[in-house]
C-alpha cells in the first residue's frame, strides 16, 4: 500500500498547521515524521487516518482517493500516544473490538475471533495477560496491546503517534528494536510520529523532518543526518555548533572578532556555520594560530565532551574514544574538519556551501591570520 | 553519609511515626493544637446533630407517635397512595428523560467547540439558580388556560397544567442539571481518544456510544441519576405551582405532606414525610455503597 500525500494544507483559526505538504510513502516502508511540537506532524498523521480533515489537498491510498472515505472504512491501524485502550475492557476484548464491531455479514465467527486475538497477543508477547485490564499493565505492555489492537483489523496502513513517548528510556529502546523486527516481518506500510531524533534515525527507512507545518527534508536516516539541507535539520538532528560568521575572499571568519576558521568557495557575506561536535579535533597548540582554551570537560557515559573557547566563541567538542582527555584550562588548537555554511540574508531555499577546513598542520599560506587574539579573554 | 542518613529518617518518618527520635515528635506543620482540633470537631458535630440529624429523627418520631398502626393507616389512605403513585410515576418519566437530555448536553459541550457553548453551559445551570416557583410559573404562563399555547391546547383537548404532563415538565426542568452537571466535567476530563480509536477500528457511532462512551461514564451517570431521582421525588415549589392541588389526582408526596400539615393532621403528614425521607436515605446509601464497592474503578476513571 502506497500513501500519496498531495498538497495538504490545514489551518486552525489563523494558525497554519500544515502548508502544502507533499509526500509519498512507498509500499511496506516505515517512515518517521520528525519534528518539534507544533510542527504539524501529528496533524498530518490524523489527516491520513481521517481523524482530522484537511483544508485542501488529497491523500491517495494505492492511487485511490481516500479523504472522502469515512475513517471507519479506511482500514487504518492507529496507535495513539496514550494508547487510548478501553479501560473497562480486558486486553482480549480490547484487541477483539475491531472484529466484533463488524457488521454481521463480515464478522468472523466467535472462535475465529478468539483465535486471531490470541495469535496477535502472542505476536506482541502478551498472551498471558489476556484477562487483565489496561490499568493492571505496565506502560510497555499497554503499548503492545495498543499495537495488537491496531493490527487486529488487518490494516492496510499502520499509523503510530509518538509510540514510545510515554515510556521510560530502557523500555523505549527495547520496544523500538522489537517494532523494527515486527515491521520487517509484517511489511505493513507504516508512518510514525516522533520528536525524538534518535528514535527516528534508528527505526525509520526514511525520515521526514518537519518544522512549522512544512517539510524541511526527506531522506534516509544517513542522508538527513550527514547532509542536512537546512539549518533547522542540522540543529534538530543531533548536537551541532551554530557559529555566526562571514565569508570574505574565500575565508570563513568568525562574526565576532574576525578570527579565521577555514575556507569557503562560491560565497561571500554573512553565513552560519554548522559543525558537529565530533567534527572538531583538539590538537596541540600551534603558535601561528590562536590558542583555544578548554573550559569544561564532562563525561556522559562512553562519550567525553568538552567546551572549548576559541576567539570568544564556545565550541562543543566530542572527544574521540580512547584519546587523551585534556585538562580544564589547557591550551589547545581547534581544528574544524567538516562543516556546512548556510548563507544568511538569502533565500532560505538556497543550498548550503561546504566548509573547507585548513590543511592539516596549519592554515594555508595564503591565509592572513590577522589579530587572531581579538576577543580572547 | 550525613546527608544520606537524614534523608533516610525523613523518608521513614512518614511510615514509622513510633520510631524513637532524639527529640519529641513534632506535629505535622499543618496540624492544629489539640484544643483547637477538639473545638472545630465539636462545632461541626453539633451543627450536624442540630441541623441534620435531629430533624430526621423528629420526622420519624412524629410519624410513629401514634404507633405503627396509625402510621400504616396514614400511608394506606387512598389519597396518600395516589400521591405515592404519582410521585413514583413522575420520577419514572422525568429521570430517564433527563438522563437522555443530560447525556446529549454533556456530549455536545464536552466534545464540540461551537459558538454559544458557554451560554449553553450557563443555561444548564439556570434551573439551579432560578427559584422553583418561577420554574412552575413559566409552565403556567406557557400552557395555562390564558397562557401562550393555552387556546391551542384547549382546542385539541390537551391538558398540561394541573395534570400529570405539567408536573412532569416542571420536574424535568428542575432536575435537568443533575445528570448534565455530573457528566460534563467527567467527559471533558476523559477526552475522546478512546472514541477515536473505536472509530478507526470501524465501529459505528452507535456502537462507539454503547460500548465505549457509556461504560466510560457509567459511574458519573449513576451519580447523576441518583441525585436527579432524589430531587424529582422531593421537588415541591415548581410542582406546587403547576399541580393545582387536586387531592388524590395531582398531589405528589411533598404536596400531600403540606396539605395534611395544613389540616393539622400531624401524624399522617409526618408518616408520608418519613417515607420521603426514607427514599432519600436509600438513595444516599446506594451512593455510598457504590462508592465503596467500586472505589478502585472510580479512582481509575475519575477524580472525585
Amino acid at each position: 500500500m502506497t500513501i500519496d500525500i498531495q498538497g495538504i494544507s490545514k489551518r486552525f483559526g489563523t494558525y497554519a498547521a500544515l502548508q502544502d505538504i507533499n509526500l509519498r510513502v512507498g509500499a511496506g516502508e516505515l517512515v518517521a515524521l520528525l519534528g518539534p511540537s507544533g510542527s504539524g506532524k501529528t496533524t498530518l498523521l490524523r489527516i491520513i487516518a481521517g481523524l482530522e480533515t484537511a483544508d485542501s489537498g488529497t491523500v491517495l491510498f494505492e492511487g485511490e482517493e481516500t479523504l472522502n472515505r469515512h475513517p471507519r472504512d479506511r482500514r487504518v491501524g492507529f496507535v495513539f500516544q496514550h494508547y487510548a485502550l478501553f479501560r473497562h475492557m480486558t486486553v482480549f476484548n480490547n484487541v477483539a473490538f475491531g472484529l466484533q464491531v463488524r457488521p454481521r455479514g463480515q464478522r468472523p465467527p466467535k472462535a475465529e475471533i478468539a483465535e486471531r486475538v490470541h495469535r496477535l497477543l502472542k505476536l506482541v508477547q502478551l498472551d498471558w495477560l489476556a484477562d487483565r485490564y489496561p490499568n493492571q499493565l505496565s506502560g510497555g505492555q499497554r503499548q503492545r496491546v495498543a499495537l495488537a489492537r491496531a493490527l487486529a483489523i488487518e490494516p492496510r496502513v499502520l499509523l503510530l503517534d509518538e509510540p514510545f513517548g510515554a515510556l521510560d528510556a530502557k523500555v523505549r529502546k527495547e520496544l523500538r528494536r522489537w517494532l523494527r523486527h515486527l515491521h520487517e516481518e509484517m511489511g505493513i506500510t507504516s508512518v510514525f510520529v516522533t520528536h525524538d531524533q534518535e528514535e527516528a534515525l534508528e527505526l525509520a527507512d526514511r525520515v521526514v523532518v518537519m518544522s512549522q507545518g512544512r517539510i524541511e527534508q526527506v531522506g534516509t536516516p544517513g542522508t538527513v543526518y550527514r547532509t542536512p539541507s537546512t539549518g533547522f535539520v542540522y540543529e534538530f538532528l543531533g548536537d551541532v555548533n551554530r557559529v555566526e560568521c562571514r565569508v570574505e575572499s574565500g575565508q570563513v571568519l568568525l562574526e565576532a572578532g574576525g578570527t579565521p576558521l577555514g575556507g569557503a568557495a562560491d560565497h561571500a557575506g554573512p553565513a552560519i556555520l554548522y559543525v558537529r561536535p565530533h567534527d572538531i579535533e583538539l590538537l596541540p597548540p600551534d603558535e601561528r594560530l590562536g590558542a583555544a582554551t578548554v573550559r569544561l570537560v564532562h563525561e556522559v557515559g562512553p562519550v567525553t565532551r568538552a567546551e572549548v573557547e576559541y576567539a570568544g566563541t564556545l565550541f562543543e567538542v566530542v572527544l574521540p574514544e580512547g584519546g587523551r582527555v585534556p585538562a580544564q584550562g589547557e591550551l589547545v588548537r581547534l581544528s574544524i574538519r567538516r562543516g556546512m555554511l548556510f548563507p544568511r540574508e538569502r533565500d532560505p531555499g538556497e543550498p548550503p556551501r561546504p566548509f573547507l577546513p585548513f590543511r592539516s598542520g596549519g592554515p594555508t599560506p595564503a591565509v592572513n591570520l590577522g589579530p587572531h587574539t581579538a576577543g580572547m579573554g | 553519609m550525613a546527608v544520606e542518613a537524614s534523608l533516610d529518617t525523613a523518608q521513614d518518618a512518614g511510615r514509622l511515626p513510633a520510631r524513637p527520635a532524639p527529640r519529641p515528635p513534632a506535629r505535622p506543620a499543618t496540624g492544629e493544637r489539640p484544643a483547637i482540633r477538639l473545638a472545630l470537631t465539636g462545632i461541626a458535630l453539633a451543627f450536624l446533630v442540630v441541623f441534620l440529624f435531629l430533624p430526621l429523627v423528629a420526622v420519624f418520631a412524629q410519624a410513629l407517635a401514634g404507633g405503627w398502626q396509625t402510621y400504616l393507616e396514614a400511608l394506606q389512605e387512598p389519597d396518600a397512595q395516589a400521591a405515592i403513585r404519582l410521585t413514583l410515576l413522575t420520577a419514572a418519566i422525568a429521570v430517564p428523560l433527563n438522563c437522555v437530555f443530560g447525556i446529549c448536553a454533556a456530549w455536545c459541550i464536552a466534545r464540540f467547540e461551537f459558538t454559544g457553548k458557554s451560554l449553553l453551559t450557563t443555561l444548564i445551570d439556570l434551573p439551579f439558580s432560578v427559584s422553583p416557583v418561577i420554574s412552575g410559573m413559566v409552565y403556567v404562563l406557557l400552557f395555562g388556560l390564558h397562557g401562550l399555547l393555552g387556546p391551542w391546547l384547549r382546542e385539541h383537548d390537551i391538558q398540561i397544567v394541573f395534570a400529570l404532563p405539567g408536573i412532569v415538565l416542571a420536574t424535568i426542568f428542575v432536575t435537568f442539571p443533575f445528570v448534565a452537571r455530573e457528566l460534563i466535567p467527567l467527559m471533558q476530563e476523559q477526552g475522546s481518544e478512546e472514541e477515536e480509536a473505536a472509530l478507526v477500528m470501524g465501529a459505528s457511532g452507535w456502537q462507539t456510544f454503547l460500548w465505549v462512551t457509556l461504560p466510560k461514564i457509567r459511574w458519573g451517570l449513576l451519580y447523576g441519576v441518583l441525585l436527579c431521582n432524589a430531587r424529582a421525588m422531593g421537588e415541591f415549589g415548581a410542582v406546587a405551582v403547576v399541580s393545582g392541588h387536586i387531592r388524590g389526582e395531582t398531589t405528589t408526596m411533598p404536596l400531600h405532606v403540606e396539605i395534611l400539615y395544613n389540616e393539622y393532621n400531624m401524624v399522617a403528614a409526618f408518616a408520608v414525610a418519613s417515607l420521603l425521607a426514607l427514599l432519600a436515605l436509600v438513595t444516599l446509601t446506594a451512593k455510598a455503597l457504590l462508592e465503596w464497592r467500586y472505589a478502585d474503578e472510580l479512582a481509575a476513571t475519575r477524580r472525585h
